[in-house]
């Protein structure tokens, strides 16, 4: 089964009904909004079962959307958490990547700033090193990105697109060490998002994140995951009930080979590898269950086939 | 930039300057300071590195009175002041107990104000300075600069004074080439009359 990530809009009145037939379907909801009138359900379902669940939802005014960033966790790293780059640009890239379904922690450098003192410490290369992939925001300086990116890149191993003032050519001739995707024109500026100029350049910013993330999909594909991290989700919700105490908008976050549980990691992750998700394989059995480098949470990470020698 | 006379951003890296120039656009009209600038010269070397902006300021008098803000209606033995703007409510209150004290200054609600038993002319209380926006022009104007210098640029120097501004900004130490520049930026402003 085939399952793709999709966004549900819809009205509050009758939702329980699309919340039970994607989970009737075998599809899991990995987020679910309720703003004033409206759900939002960000979630996993059979590839098959789109159309029905777009047939089901049309009396009740809903709206399935194709979101191919459900599941994911993109950092985007802001040279640092000034005035200078919030809230424009990190802000509005940050929230433009939410819109389609992404998880997105902004993550500030501390020394990001600067072209001689640039740097990254090793707390922040693990944080992002955490996530599925990291866009990073450059300024508009060629000088200043030539200069820089060989530091901030030292230790980042998920896929990166670097979005920066001079043109993409320009990026991909100046970055070194190579990176997966590049936006040109887009550097630091100082006012709101709103032309249709500035949005199609959020939407290149989004194709090439999509881009980069297919890519990754299609790596993961060709050595399957263990489990879906979608299901192990399910089974903590199921088996571990202090998940459903935490406030935070997502206590588990989905990513596309693994799972960021909000909890800490001393008192329960022993509970969490102990957790059985079918016929005696526990969640330690085929995954990773290690600290993250964000507070004290939980990081899990799925090994995939051809380490365990089993699919769930 | 159309209310100003004057306005260039030089860089050697010609896609640089220009969103540069539009960053101090977006900056200086966010903080509504192209009201009183009269020209302005932007000058980056990302390689040097170096940032700096010459300025010279309109001549304008800011000074608020009384009257720019409050009707006063003289009465017996008391003088009633009818808000129109709170924006200076409290520097004038604060005027008006130095000047007079607290016992004859009564603010009865938001738009009103009444002074008992004081013994001035109801035009010398119109006439009376209660605020200089003017005074805080130097500190908005060096936040402004600060906003639009890349943020690496930490090393600062400010000169106000004489209706001109300079702001020198870069990453290390500044040296005396810095002065030399400014006095040639100032040069093309100048120039420009």
């Amino acid at each position: 089964m085939i399952l793709v990530p999709i966004t549900y809009k819809g009205g509050i009145y009758r939702h329980e009904e699309i919340v039970n037939l994607i989970e009737d379907l075998g599809g899991y909801i990995v987020q679910k909004h309720i703003i004033a009138q409206e759900v939002v359900l960000q979630s996993f379902v059979p590839k098959d079962d789109v159309e029905l669940i777009r047939a089901i939802a049309k009396p009740l005014t809903g709206e399935v959307i194709d979101s191919p960033l459900v599941g994911t966790e993109v950092a985007v790293v802001s040279m640092s958490l000034e005035i200078h780059h919030l809230p424009h640009p990190s802000c509005d890239i940050a929230e433009y990547i939410r819109r389609i379904g992404g998880k997105t922690n902004m993550v500030g450098l501390a020394r990001g700033p600067g072209k001689r003192i640039a740097t990254l410490n090793d707390e922040e290369r693990d944080v992002i090193n955490e996530h599925d992939m990291a866009v990073f925001l450059m300024g508009n300086f060629e000088s200043c990105i030539e200069h820089k990116m060989p530091a901030l890149l030292r230790g980042v191993e998920v896929p990166v697109v670097v979005c920066g003032g001079p043109d993409k050519e320009v990026l991909r001739r100046i970055v070194s060490p190579p990176v997966d995707g590049y936006v040109g024109n887009v550097g630091r500026f100082m006012r709101r998002t709103k032309e249709s100029e500035e949005l199609n350049k959020l939407d290149e910013i989004i194709a090439e994140i999509i881009r980069v993330l297919t890519k990754r999909r299609e790596e993961i594909a060709n050595d399957p995951l263990s489990v879906s991290p979608a299901r192990l989700m399910d089974v903590i919700k199921e088996h571990i009930p202090a998940i459903h105490g935490v406030t935070s908008p997502t206590p588990l976050t989905v990513q596309m080979a693994g799972l960021r549980v909000k909890l800490p990691f001393d008192t329960f992750a022993g509970e969490l590898r102990r957790t059985e998700i079918e016929d005696g394989i526990t969640i330690g059995d085929i995954t990773e269950v290690t600290p993250s480098r964000m507070r004290d949470y939980i990081l899990v990470r799925v090994r995939p086939f051809s380490e365990t020698n089993t699919v769930i | 930039m159309q209310a100003i006379e004057y306005f260039e951003v030089e860089c050697p890296e010609p896609l640089g300057g220009a969103y540069y120039r539009q960053i101090t656009n977006d900056v200086f009209l966010d903080h509504n300071l192209l009201r009183v600038i009269q020209k302005m010269h932007v000058y980056i070397d990302p390689r040097v590195p170096i940032f700096i902006a010459v300025g010279i300021l309109k001549k304008i008098t800011t000074r608020v009175r009384v009257q720019d803000i409050a009707n006063v209606n003289p009465q017996e033995g008391k003088m009633t002041l009818v808000m129109s703007d709170e924006t200076y409510l409290a520097p004038m209150l604060r005027i008006f107990w130095e000047r007079f004290g607290k016992d004859h200054v009564d603010q009865p609600d938001r738009f009103t104000v009444i002074l008992y038993n004081v013994k001035v002319d109801p035009r010398e209380v119109e006439e009376m300075v209660i605020a200089d926006p003017s005074a805080s022009l130097f500190r908005d104007l060096i936040y402004a600069l600060r906003c639009t210098a890349p943020e690496g640029f930490r090393v600062r120097r400010e000169v106000y004074g004489n209706d001109r501004f300079t702001f020198v900004a870069s990453e290390d130490t500044l040296d005396h080439d810095a002065d030399e520049l400014v006095r040639q930026k100032f040069a093309l402003i100048e120039k420009e009359a």
